[in-house]
């Protein structure tokens, strides 16, 4: 299957890794990427600063690069929402709206990507240890991808898994909403990581790398040994 | 009286972008009716059921006899709520139930205080409600779902016989009992639009006053009763 | 006690109220508590979604036709011998209560718990005429003894205080000298507000939901203190936020039991009231004098806007108890009666944006307030809708913030620029990375770093790892 790889900014420049084994994963399951070099930023951190006027460019540029692509799929539940989003935010838009339209319907979250087009729930990947999961807030809520991570993860040889206590609140990343309110971000990234460190996991493991980063800074900061993982990078371990 | 109306009725309109509608009802059409199938396929055992265990969650004593049963039951029941005085409504189903040899000979004569609702006696009812260790009322319908007995005041039907006595004891005939507050809400509506008269006090009255608003704890007994029993009569 | 609830910033107050260890205790609690309560509570209906769409129609139709729906309401009510006073601002409102209380010689005043009484500033205006007003419902009672403490919750709203504390007040104000268990502290106030209850001259409650077709006014309680204020005072004065109205009694059951469920997982509360009018002929308890008092206040505005959803609210606070803001910051920090994520809505619709422009900021977008709120207020795309307004017809935002996005307007979305800053970041950032972290960042990395680490960018973008990974075959 030719997929089309929409890697999102903060994988293409802080988080590489995780582009590699999305790469490698999807190409372990037969598919053929492509990766459009002309792709930026879904224009997520200014849209949801309230500026929308700044932000449509890069959403257009977005528009524009993927138009050809089959099938659209990226390692980020809330950016995967972004795509699906431009159709309302260029709802009056004659000319943007159908082709924000098109892009939505065949832009995936990685995951259910494999599980719900590939069909594939067991990806023959190893990790030995415990792990624990912390379901991002768009993902879930918005773009409504609830199972399949876990479907996923289960079949992980060698991982076993301790639900994370009060996983349904958000952990405090929000964008600019982190360095803005960032007293109160600080609570609630810290209750995350209380949380994941209550389960005595080895792993944190989320699918969308701005949580992660969030959650992931907070953790080494405080000096706690606990991995964070994309759920990419354990679906490619072996 | 209707006191600025006209003013602040058009201003609404025109923020909707509208003229004035005063004549023209608007048009209900719901895309959704989720409460058609809620418990409606139920017969009324399965509905006494529901009701069974829905007052295990709302601190409520459910008692279920015949109407042959009743005045001992009754008498029973506000024995062990530690008795009178009772504060009742002035309701003819007191007799048809066979409860007048109770009210009129056994409580005198056992010394346990009754007081009718009487409207003209005006505000010495409430007074005795007040005084009152149990209030006692018929339900005028009753909902299995969330255990509750719909009251409608009335000249005899005082509000206040339900929520100032310390315990509260709700006769139920099992042929009030409907799925839930859906169908006393059609009953409600129906009678309205049939131009009738509604109580200017309906009550939906559920298990005992409670408060949470200290510390989260429940706390059964705040402004109304401590304690509810409902007593089911078997009429059909 | 107005909408604006004291004078601090935002800021502060987080700051000051996230160092009560026992209010965050106590939020956390019960946010878990009640957001179970509500899961389980639309989890045995079945078909929740059904029931939750089924409330946003009829909200939304009833704020479409909400003139005629107001209209008929008043006509029925007059019909049954009440009055009803339409107020535009607070103090028309205010005003004809007061003129009720004094043409009734009202010198106590009972009152059932309502928010939109708290929004006029009623109990004010009623004590500078020299009425005593007493708070029935147990919550407000134990704050209005504490000097007027303000709510930080719109259905719990003394939920920011432990017992110990409830103790110390009623012993304080009561001469109470009983222990710190809840059923004590209840039962007190119990015997204490009985006797108010009876020599009470005016009932003031608010109104959940009012019935247009029959002229009646729905109020739920659980304590069954609407019942006895509306009950045992010779006048009684229901006060109600202008859309807080329904169609007929099919359309209040609903509403009823969305909300019921949604604030404390009940079925149904204890009591639920329907009152129309004042006591009929031959009635000998309910008020002999009836008033409905329905308030604008600032909400007409917000009809035809794009904020109009915002009115379908029922009051559940079911978004309240998602919020993992609120969770840490408890309500007073929002500094409005209104907190929470509906709180952060609604305040600067009906209070403005010179005092309550930080609020809409207050949310990560999560989107747990959109999905608890029985009526499918869109809640999450309202604060950015009000984010919005800020930037661009306001124009309140900073200037430093607005060049920042003017930079990423250009820089995100022209690809050359893109490409040349992601590939100098990790040059740029060296002299702050240290071991592939950046403990201490410059510029707008200092927010970030003061509380967490930020990665260094890679060395070798992914997207430069790909064009290797393909040999050439990566560009369309």
């Amino acid at each position: 299957m030719k997929v089309t790889l929409f890697i999102t900014c903060i994988v293409d420049m802080f988080q590489a890794d995780v582009g590699k084994a999305t790469v490698e994963v999807l190409e372990r399951l037969g598919c053929d990427i492509k990766f459009p070099m002309g792709q930026v930023c879904c224009g997520q951190p200014a849209y949801n600063s309230g500026y929308v006027e700044e932000s449509k460019d890069a959403m257009k540029k977005m528009i524009t690069t993927f138009e050809n692509a089959e099938i659209i799929v990226t390692p980020s539940g809330s950016c995967a929402t972004m795509f699906k989003e431009y159709q309302r935010i260029f709802h009056n838009d004659p000319v943007w709206r159908p082709r924000a339209e098109r892009l939505a319907v065949k832009t995936y979250e990685l995951t259910e990507f494999i599980v719900h087009v590939l069909g594939v729930e067991n990806i023959g990947a190893k990790l030995n240890g415990v792990a624990t999961y912390h379901p991002s807030c768009h993902m879930t809520r918005l773009l409504g991808v609830k199972d399949a991570p876990m479907t996923l993860l289960q079949n992980v040889e060698g991982l076993r898994f301790e639900p994370l206590p009060n996983a349904h609140n958000c952990c405090g990343f929000g964008g600019t909403f982190s360095v803005k309110m960032g007293n109160i971000s600080e609570q609630m990234v810290d209750e995350k990581v209380d949380s994941a460190e209550q389960t005595g996991a080895d792993f944190l493991i989320g699918a969308d790398g701005g949580c992660l980063m969030n959650i992931g800074g907070r953790i080494e900061r405080r000096g706690k040994p606990i991995r964070v993982m994309h759920i990419a990078e354990v679906l490619n371990s072996r | 009286m209707i006191y600025q109306r006209e003013s602040f009725l058009n201003n609404v309109a025109r923020q909707l972008g509208r003229s004035r509608n005063i004549s023209v009802r608007p048009e209900r059409n719901w895309q959704f009716r989720p409460q058609d199938k809620t418990l409606t396929d139920k017969t009324p055992d399965e509905l006494m059921n529901v009701l069974r265990d829905q007052c295990r969650l709302i601190h409520t004593e459910l008692i279920e006899t015949t109407s042959s049963r009743l005045a001992e039951i009754l008498e029973a029941t506000v024995h062990l709520y530690g008795g009178g005085p009772i504060s009742l409504w002035k309701d003819p189903r007191f007799t048809e139930f066979g409860l007048d040899g109770l009210l009129k000979e056994t409580w005198p004569l056992h010394n346990v205080e009754v007081n009718e609702w009487d409207p003209s006696c005006g505000r010495e009812n409430i007074t005795q409600a007040e005084r009152a260790n149990i209030g006692i009322t018929f339900s005028d319908i009753t909902l299995a779902e969330s255990g509750t007995v719909v009251l409608f005041s009335g000249a005899g039907k005082g509000r206040t016989v339900s929520l100032l006595p310390r315990s509260y004891i709700a006769l139920v005939p099992k042929s009030t009992i409907v799925p839930r507050m859906t169908q006393a809400a059609q009953e409600i509506s129906r009678r309205v639009q049939a131009g009738e008269t509604i109580s200017s006090c309906i009550n939906f009255i559920t298990g005992p006053s409670n408060s949470a608003d200290i510390e989260m704890n429940l706390v059964v007994g705040v402004h109304g009763p401590v304690k509810a029993a409902y007593i089911v009569i078997e009429d059909r | 006690m107005a909408m604006k609830i004291g004078e601090g910033k935002f800021k502060e107050n987080v700051n000051k109220n996230m160092e009560d260890t026992f209010m965050r205790g106590a939020v956390a609690g019960a946010q878990e508590r009640l957001r179970t309560r509500r899961l389980d509570a639309a989890e045995e209906l079945g078909n929740w979604e059904e029931w939750r769409s089924h409330g946003e129609e009829i909200r939304k139709h009833v704020l479409d036709n909400l003139d005629y729906y107001l209209h008929e309401l008043a006509e029925n009510l007059q019909k049954r011998g009440g009055h009803v006073f339409f107020a535009e601002t607070a103090d028309e409102a205010t005003g004809y209560i007061r003129e009720v209380v004094n043409a009734n010689g009202g010198k106590k005043i009972l009152k059932a718990k309502s928010m939109v009484t708290e929004e006029i500033s009623l109990n004010q205006v009623l004590e500078q005429e020299g009425c005593k007003v007493i708070e029935t419902d147990l919550g407000e009672y134990i704050l209005q003894l504490d000097e007027h403490d303000p709510p930080s919750h719109i259905v719990a709203p003394a939920l920011h205080k432990n017992k110990e504390q409830i103790r110390d007040v009623f012993s304080d104000k009561l001469d109470y000298k009983m222990t710190s268990k809840p059923e004590e502290l209840a039962l007190h106030a119990r015997e204490t507000l009985r006797q108010e209850f009876l020599t009470a001259d005016i009932g003031i409650t608010g109104c959940n939901f009012a019935i247009a077709e029959s002229g009646s006014v729905g109020l739920v309680t659980n304590e069954g203190n609407a019942g006895l204020v509306s009950d045992l005072p010779k006048t009684q004065i229901a006060v109600m936020g202008m859309e807080r109205i329904v169609p007929t009694f099919e359309e209040f059951e609903v509403l009823v039991g969305l909300l019921t469920r949604s604030a404390v997982g009940q079925k149904l509360t204890s009591y639920i009231t329907a009152l129309t009018g004042p006591r009929e002929e031959g009635d000998a308890d309910g008020p002999e004098e009836f008033h409905l008092v329905i308030v604008d206040n600032g909400r007409s505005k917000i009809l035809g806007t794009e904020f109009q959803s915002v009115l379908q609210c029922i009051r559940c606070a079911a978004c309240i108890n998602v919020c993992p803001v609120y969770r840490h910051i408890g309500g007073h920090s929002y500094n409005s009666i209104y907190p929470g994520p509906i709180g952060a809505v609604l305040t600067p619709l009906l209070g403005g944006y010179d005092d309550f422009k930080d609020l809409p900021y207050a949310s990560t977008l999560c989107a747990a307030c959109t999905d608890a709120c029985p009526v499918k207020i869109p809640l999450h795309e309202l604060l950015h809708k009000h984010r919005q307004v800020i930037v661009e017809r306001e124009g309140r935002a900073p200037i430093s913030e607005k060049l920042a996005m003017k930079a990423f307007g250009l820089g995100a979305a022209s690809n050359p620029m893109y490409a040349a800053g992601s590939k100098m970041a990790a040059a740029m950032m060296k002299p702050f990375t240290k071991n592939d972290r950046i403990s201490s960042g410059p510029g707008p990395l200092k927010a970030w770093t003061e509380i967490r680490e930020f990665p260094a960018p890679n060395k070798e973008r992914f997207r430069d790892w790909f064009k290797q990974h393909e040999k050439g075959g990566g560009e369309q």
